[in-house]
């Protein structure tokens, strides 16, 4: 037993203080010398758990970016309009059911293979049946009139099917099957040479690639947490290395620190609703159901400090969940006005009460604000948060919980969420109702006009046209989701993603990140290049 | 001097230190439950000084007041657990000594299945099972720890029976009860609570072990186990002191719960009773 004892106390020695030590251990890696080359590391997390196949996640997934392996039929520009890959034309019919897509004829899979217009209409009929993340439910039918036409019959008009259209690789129908995720063929700027899973994948150039060659002829990508990618950096071994705001005032030699916007933005949802139990499940909260409390709450919040205190400064202010993007309407922004805060809040007859906490008929102005545990800058938003609004008056106490739960809790629970979609459909997945329960699906909320607005978006035949629907479902004048209007989410910040790049390594330029921290990087990664 | 200081003596100073500091982290740690989640942006990342001498984290807390309520807790959690696992272990033991060949193989069979599943994988299992948190930390520490003991007080009773008093006061007629009251529960006490003792540190180390890897207290918790994994993450940045002294804190009071079970054993063992 005295033994037992002993090592276990020796465990906890070691562990406390030589933690940093494993974490420096990851799969060695040669130098890069060659001038091809490049080696970028990603969080664990970014790794395909189910391998490269679009139909679960790679690419169209929860964290949308260019898939690499395959082509995509459009793409997204830097301005984030939509640019051509595959397509050599596209449109769409009034009724906005169907869309036509020509596409290029002299493309080949890796293997050899043509890739034709039944390879595409194969792909989008596979994730319609078996995509795991993405919603496809839009599409009827993906039908190839010949080698080069492509159309897409759809259930309901989808004004935004050109960004769905650049997340989904192509993949070649001959050569697909339950393991293809495990060895893809596609037809895009890179093959996947090899995959050692938990550590590395190893892209190189697809040297009968249709448009212009890659610079960087071989890509490794390793996957490691924060702390070890900022060993790697430290030992030179990677040129390209992910880091966190909270790592962002270390200097290491040889490095530069590169910051790259992103609408990658973190905020919390307020239950628009009063508290009402269906099937054991609370929806609502009784105190942010009151829309003078949402507002109060939004311009109480000083985002630039909490971007200076949370952030180290990288990161801008967040007014909504689309921020900088084409169909953004600026009418979100606010200004920091505590004491017209406390004023809207003594008019709506939220009264201080002895402790200085809030009261108005019964209800104590508090909450419970959730954060994902394993999240550290969520965690620090969280309890920033909880300061701030202290100062109004808000008591708000703070608790971790794990995704199993948050979903269920933020029904009725405010939760710090990371959300940015290179997509509007992002504002209709946190706004629009859902038909079963008349609310939207991850905060209790609902507001007809800001669903008609985005209805009409996605009827519209003209894409461009539409962002201005996008712009007034958030705020058309009187009613919508911004300050004046109904403010059923607070948007604090998006977090600049942050890396450190090694010396002599241009990387190009960068279309504002989506949520996730991982592939967005290597996006155009063929465009890298040496000095 | 050297007479006042015999042995037991020592051995008692060392009782009374011990836990004379478990008892002052137990009780500060009740009162600084808020010092040690505030947070405060304008302080953070501190290196040890006077006003903050664990320095604070990447939040602004206070160290010092996280490790003190951490050990609190753990402490707490440690004591419950502890209990609960003596206790079964105590009943399970003497059940399985005393009533017949049936119950002594089912629990024979139950410690050996117990003890023979990887300690750590069961009280995570146990842990995850119960719903994580106090409530599962507790119990799937209690589950976990009573085998020894319960394997001890079962060979203890059954020696006990066969001993010549025993089986004296069964001819002279007195009551099962009696017996059990009279002859054995002096004769098992001390050996329980020496049983119980040492399994607090043990109840400890499990608890920061299962909470460090995720599968204990939710992060909002000051808990060591939390404050060590939370410290992982900045050590590469040379913040030493978010995981150095809360470690070292930790293996303190781990040591004292030991020390105190030791004297203990030493003091009430007949063995060593008289030293």
């Amino acid at each position: 037993m005295k033994r037992k004892l002993l090592a276990i106390m020796m465990a906890v020695c070691v562990t406390a203080s030589f933690a940093g030590g494993s974490a420096t251990v990851f799969a060695a890696q040669e130098e890069s010398t060659a001038k091809d080359e490049v080696i970028v590391t990603m969080p664990t997390t970014s790794e395909p758990e189910s391998g490269f196949d679009p139909a679960y996640g790679w690419g169209a997934g929860e964290h949308v970016h260019e898939p690499l392996i395959q082509s995509t039929l459009t793409t997204t520009n830097t301005d984030l309009s939509i640019g051509m890959d595959l397509a050599t034309d596209y449109s769409v019919s009034d009724d906005g059911l169907t869309w036509t897509v020509k596409i290029r004829d002299d493309v080949k899979f890796t293997d050899g293979e043509a890739l034709t217009a039944s390879d595409v209409a194969f792909t989008y009929n596979n994730c319609r049946d078996n995509s795991s993340v993405n919603d496809f439910s839009m599409l009827k039918e993906a039908v190839a009139v010949d080698d080069t036409t492509v159309e897409f019959h759809m259930n309901t008009p989808f004004a935004v099917w050109p960004y769905t259209m650049a997340i989904v690789g192509i993949v070649p129908e001959h050569a697909y099957d339950e393991n293809y995720g495990q060895d893809p063929i596609g037809s895009g700027r890179y093959i996947m040479k090899q995959w050692d899973k938990g550590q590395q994948v190893i892209f190189e150039a697809n040297p009968d690639y249709y448009g212009e060659a890659p610079k960087m002829k071989k890509v490794t990508v390793l996957f490691m947490e924060e702390d070890a990618a900022l060993a790697a950096a430290q030992s030179g071994t990677v040129d390209v290395a992910h880091t966190a705001a909270s790592y962002s005032d270390m200097t290491v030699d040889g490095y530069d620190l590169f910051s790259v916007q992103t609408v990658d933005n973190r905020g919390f949802n307020l239950p628009a609703t009063a508290a009402e139990e269906i099937d054991g499940v609370t929806y609502g909260n009784d105190f942010t159901s009151d829309v003078e409390v949402r507002r109060a709450i939004n311009i109480g919040i000083d985002r630039e400090e909490m971007i200076q205190n949370v952030l180290n400064g990288y990161g801008t202010p967040a007014y909504s969940v689309c921020d900088k993007m084409p169909w953004y309407n600026e009418e979100a922004e606010v200004e920091y006005d505590l004491d017209k805060a406390k004023e809207i809040l003594e008019t709506a007859g939220w009264a201080e009460g002895d402790d200085g906490i809030r009261e108005k008929d019964g209800v104590r102005a508090e909450f419970t604000m959730l954060y994902p545990a394993s999240d550290s800058v969520r965690q620090a938003l969280a309890e920033d948060s909880k300061n701030q609004l202290a100062e109004l008056g808000i008591e708000v106490s703070t608790e971790g919980v794990d995704w199993d739960t948050a979903y269920t809790r933020a029904e009725s629970e405010p939760l710090v969420w990371g959300w940015g979609a290179h997509t509007p459909m992002e504002l209709y997945n946190i706004y629009h109702t859902m038909s079963e329960t008349g609310l939207a699906e991850y905060s209790p909320y609902a507001n007809e006009t800001v669903d008609k607005y985005m209805d009409e978006a996605l009827k519209s035949s003209d894409l461009e046209a539409s962002y201005d629907l996008w712009k007034k479902a958030q705020w058309d004048g009187e009613s919508g989701i911004t300050q004046e209007g109904d403010i059923p989410w607070i948007w604090l910040c998006n977090i600049d993603h942050l890396y450190f790049v090694k010396d002599g390594l241009k990387v190009a330029d960068q279309k504002i990140h989506p949520h996730g921290h991982g592939w967005s990087i290597v996006n155009n990664v063929d465009q890298w290049s040496w000095e | 001097m050297k007479n006042r200081w015999n042995r037991r003596k020592t051995l008692v100073l060392w009782l009374v230190i011990a836990v004379v500091f478990l008892i002052a982290v137990c009780i500060s740690g009740l009162f600084c439950e808020d010092a040690a989640r505030a947070t405060d942006f304008s302080r953070k990342n501190l290196a040890p000084c006077l006003k903050y001498p664990f320095g604070t984290d990447w939040l602004g807390r206070d160290m010092f007041a996280r490790t003190v309520r951490g050990l609190s807790i753990s402490i707490i959690i440690g004591v419950c657990a502890a209990t609960f696992s003596a206790v079964m272990a105590f009943i399970l033991g003497v059940v399985s000594a005393t009533m017949g060949k049936t119950a002594d193989t089912i629990v024979t069979w139950i410690i050996d299945l117990v003890m023979g599943i990887p300690h750590m994988l069961l009280l995570i299992l146990i842990c995850v099972a119960c719903g994580r948190g106090l409530k599962g930390v507790i119990l799937g520490v209690a589950l976990t720890h009573w085998t020894s003991l319960a394997r001890l007080i079962r060979g203890e009773v059954l020696q006990l029976k066969e001993q010549i008093y025993i089986k004296t006061a069964r001819k002279l007629g007195k009551s099962n009860l009696y017996i059990a009251m009279k002859h054995m529960v002096p004769h098992l006490l001390p050996q329980f609570i020496v049983g119980l003792v040492l399994l607090f540190p043990h109840a400890i180390l499990h608890e920061s072990s299962i909470t460090f890897l995720g599968f204990g207290l939710s992060n909002e918790q000051p808990a060591i186990g939390i404050i060590l994994s939370e410290a992982m993450k900045y050590l590469i940045t040379g913040k030493w002191w978010l995981a150095l002294f809360p470690g070292i804190m930790l293996v303190i009071t781990v040591v004292c719960f030991y020390t105190t079970g030791e004297n203990l054993r030493r003091l009430l063992d007949p063995a060593s009773a008289h030293e």
